[in-house]
């Protein structure tokens, strides 16, 4: 079994150098694509280039899809929340089929998902 | 063998418990829910005719007035029919079964039966309702499986007492339930 840590290994700042000098290149390919003038590119040979508009536009898409999305993961998990009157509030698909092991006296005894009538008696009924 | 005390629900109004001990193997109890309060009625009827008027000025049309007023009475009389419960019950009756009563502001009361041969336990449950709340519901068995439960029944749905009601509510049921268990299994 492969041993996965966090350590920095050389592989890694390899990774690290080449991902910061392309986001530095794209960086400043954006901002000249966005400034210099269409005439002077066109000059330059570089015809098929985008539009300028999206130099703008997808800023703006970009920033109002973050704000979308506080509001559309509070709204899934507001509907995957199980109702009051639902089953799984209660139980589900592993605990039903986990097996009872015979273990031995004075031994601890193994994991299990215990039973919700078990757990009510012991909060509510032994404190007397 | 009656008695009343006082509790809280899950958003801090008051309710009030009454118990009935009939017998040792018959008990109710009977969950008061908070009156409808003047200043929430006098709330919504000021902001919906407000509305109303500045619409009225917006377009100079006197039906939205009426229709403003006819709204306001349409749905004070719904709310109090359908939607605003007064008071909820719980009747346990040992050999026979739980009965859960609503009954409306209007005078209209709901119930439901479950016999006790159905009925599995009556157990706390937590869940999350815009935070974890407590809830008593009842268990109900389910006819494959010996172990299994098949529905769960929330009770006490609108009054939403707090843990300490329900604690109250759950050894007295408990009681009449380790009862009916010992009965049945002697025949």
């Amino acid at each position: 079994m492969v041993e996965y840590s966090p350590s920095p290994l050389p592989e890694r700042a390899i990774y690290g150098f080449v991902l910061f000098l392309s986001s530095q290149f794209g960086f400043i390919l954006y901002l000249m694509w966005a400034f210099i003038p269409e005439s002077w590119l066109n000059s330059l040979g570089l015809t098929y280039w985008p539009q300028k508009y999206w130099a703008i536009a997808l800023p703006v898409y970009f920033f109002i899809t973050i704000v979308t999305d506080y509001v559309l993961l509070f709204g899934i998990n507001m509907m995957s929340t199980s109702p009051l009157n639902s089953i799984h509030t209660i139980i589900d698909n592993y605990a039903k089929n986990q097996q009872q092991k015979k273990y031995p006296e004075e031994a601890i005894p193994a994991l299990r998902d215990i039973p919700i009538s078990e757990v009510n008696q012991m909060f509510f009924l032994a404190t007397k | 063998m009656e008695d009343e005390r006082s509790f809280s629900d899950i958003c801090g109004g008051r309710l009030a418990l009454q118990r009935r001990y009939y017998s040792p193997s018959c008990r109710e109890f009977c969950l008061s829910c908070p009156r409808l309060s003047l200043r929430s009625l006098t709330a919504v009827t000021c902001t919906v005719w407000l509305a109303a008027y500045g619409l009225f000025t917006l377009c100079e049309n006197s039906m939205i007035l009426s229709a403003a007023i006819f709204i306001t009475l349409l749905g004070l009389l719904g709310y109090l029919h359908f939607v605003k419960i007064d008071q909820e019950t719980l009747l346990i009756i040992d050999s026979l079964g739980i009965q859960m009563t609503s009954s409306y502001a209007s005078g209209k009361e709901s119930t439901t039966f479950i016999e006790m041969g159905k009925v599995k336990d009556v157990v706390i449950n937590e869940a999350i309702y815009m935070k974890v709340i407590y809830y008593l519901c009842i268990l109900l068995k389910d006819p494959m499986e010996p172990h299994g439960i098949s529905q769960v029944v929330p009770v006490f749905q609108s009054a939403k007492p707090r843990l300490d009601c329900l604690i109250e509510v759950y050894r007295s049921c408990q009681e009449i339930l380790a009862h009916q268990k010992a009965t049945s299994a002697s025949p």
